[in-house]
């Protein structure tokens, strides 16, 4: 109980406190420590760890092509993968003109070649499936169900728009017109009468071309009506605002949790 | 004053501050004063809180649906007698969230040993594989169910994000989990994994604190915990009085906040009317 709860605990707390009050105190070791030292052990710490994983991803896919477990074929790469990066790394080099070390990065070494061929062209397909996901995933969050999503599928139109070259040539009158003719479909929807919803968008557009012309609104003119205005607005004021509020809630929550594992009245990462 | 003990170790701390800034306050940075006050104010206030839930006070937290839904999961995964997938973000121990995303894996782990549920939890990082398998042996031997505990349930994939998203995403595949939760730190692979959990048909649940990721999770996700609803996790499951009057500190301090910030807005209109010339700004600002 000594070793596995009280020590650990105290070693947290101690750590704890050093990292958060350093921060106020003007010496140039603890300074060091906070800043520099406390992160490297933790990497030196991390370096020897990756040896756990790497040998429980080696006994987990072997063990799956021993027993030809589902899908034991696929295991078969993951072995061999690990391998040649094993020989790419500690064995052969593939250019004796580079040092070991230098390997890693220098040309013609069978290491850059793993790298630029093979690593490289796998994460970067991996990286490109994101482009169908926020398709598909779009697709989902704008479908029109209810009032929030409507609001969302506007947002999401104005900063599209407002963000490439079209937008700018898009005439603030363009918007007005159509903004009536939205307001049209809710005058619509709620008089249910076709002459007074031809009034309204009628008199709506007429009034909008006649006040235009006699203003000599230019394509930007009224600002609230031209899409990179409007987008950056959006992006600028009630996005940030939305944005600093989870911000403010998950600065208290890390500032919360931190302190709960420094006092020690969260154990469970101990597994209490 | 219903904690008299904390009051009078306050008022030490107080004093003790009193005399250090009286003797010339050696070695203190003066310009984070306002820094070092605001977090003893917090601490202090978290303190008094988890206190007095320890004393019996009861604490109200409203229902997250979210962790609601949890239990939900893991017993859909029960009646379909499919596993239940836990990712834990893709970065290390050095991370709350990671560390956060940890503490759920045990509670989530309590459940799949109390319905007999397989777990799978693919880890990105050996040190969070270790703490992963800790928290899983510890819950499953509280539930009393040691012998349904494998050490390979918590395995390790890559250190890699994307080859640990592909990782993942075959294991969903191949073995169509009932439940996805992702909790912890996520990057550009939140909405790679989140879509094929979505394609597969799991129920997903997700909770992070990366802001810029909360979107994609909303969006492909069934239930999202945004944020601090993440960290209060472990309070809300546990349903421990010492963690759940820290939450309620919490809300206190984000009243705190809520109050800073419209006497700070009052202060800067004043001084940029002239009418005072002290810049709340420079008080407030971080140094």
């Amino acid at each position: 109980m000594f070793w596995k709860r009280t020590i650990p605990i105290a070693i947290v707390a101690f750590v704890g406190f050093l990292t958060l009050f350093g921060w106020f105190i003007d010496e140039p070791n603890i300074k060091v420590f906070v800043e520099d030292e406390a992160t490297q052990w933790y990497d030196i710490l991390a370096s020897f760890a990756i040896f756990l994983g790497a040998l429980n991803l080696l006994k987990l896919q072997s063990q799956k092509i021993l027993k030809k477990q589902k899908g034991w074929q696929f295991s078969i790469f993951a072995v061999g993968g690990f391998g040649f990066s094993i020989l790419a790394g500690f064995v052969i080099k593939g250019n004796d003109a580079i040092q070991w070390g230098a390997h890693v990065t220098g040309k013609g070494t069978l290491f850059k070649w793993m790298f630029e061929y093979m690593f490289t062209p796998l994460s970067a397909t991996m990286f490109a499936l994101l482009a169908f996901f926020v398709a598909s995933a779009s697709y989902r969050a704008f479908r029109i169900r209810n009032f929030e999503a409507t609001l969302l599928l506007i947002s999401g139109i104005i900063i599209m728009l407002g963000r490439v070259p079209i937008g700018i040539k898009i005439s603030s009158w363009f918007i007005i017109y159509l903004t009536i003719l939205g307001f049209g479909i809710v005058v619509n929807s709620y008089f249910k009468n076709k002459q007074i919803t031809l009034a309204f968008i009628g008199g709506g557009v007429l009034l909008t071309t006649v006040f235009g012309f006699l203003m000599g609104w230019p394509i930007d003119r009224p600002g609230i009506f031209y899409l990179p205005l409007l987008q950056d607005w959006i992006y600028n004021i009630p996005n940030v605002a939305g944005a600093r509020s989870i911000m403010m809630g998950i600065g208290l929550g890390i500032f919360a949790t931190s302190m709960r594992y420094i006092l020690g009245i969260e154990k469970s990462y101990i597994g209490e | 004053m219903r904690d008299k003990q904390f009051w009078i170790v306050s008022g030490i701390i107080i004093a003790f501050l009193f005399v250090y800034n009286f003797i010339g306050h050696p070695f203190f940075l003066t310009n984070r004063t306002v820094m070092l006050f605001a977090i003893l104010l917090f601490s202090g206030t978290l303190i008094y809180y988890t206190r007095l839930a320890k004393m019996g006070e009861p604490i109200f937290l409203r229902e997250i649906p979210g962790l609601k839904a949890v239990e939900e999961a893991v017993g859909r995964s029960t009646e379909m007698g499919k596993q239940v997938l836990y990712v834990p973000g893709i970065m290390d121990m050095d991370q709350v969230e990671t560390v956060a995303g940890v503490i759920v894996l045990g509670h989530v782990a309590k459940m799949t040993a109390r319905y007999e549920t397989p777990l799978n939890v693919p880890v990105s990082r050996s040190i969070v594989m270790k703490a992963g398998r800790e928290a899983c042996r510890e819950s499953y031997l509280m539930e009393g169910r040691p012998d349904l505990f494998q050490d390979d349930m918590v395995h390790y994939l890559t250190d890699d994000q994307f080859a640990y998203a592909a990782g993942v995403n075959g294991i969903m595949v191949r073995e169509e989990p009932a439940a996805c939760l992702y909790m912890g730190k996520f990057y550009a692979e939140s909405l790679i994994l989140a879509e094929t959990g979505n394609s597969i048909g799991a129920i997903q649940i997700a909770g992070t604190a990366s802001q810029s990721q909360i979107p994609f999770f909303v969006t492909a996700c069934d239930y999202t915990l945004i944020g601090e609803e993440f960290f209060a996790a472990s309070a809300y499951l546990s349903q421990k009085p010492e963690l759940l009057g820290g939450i309620k500190g919490q809300d206190v301090l984000k009243t705190m906040l809520v109050g800073t910030i419209i006497v700070a807005t009052i202060l800067r209109f004043l001084n940029e009317m002239g009418w005072i010339s002290w810049d709340v700004m420079n008080f407030l600002t971080i140094q």
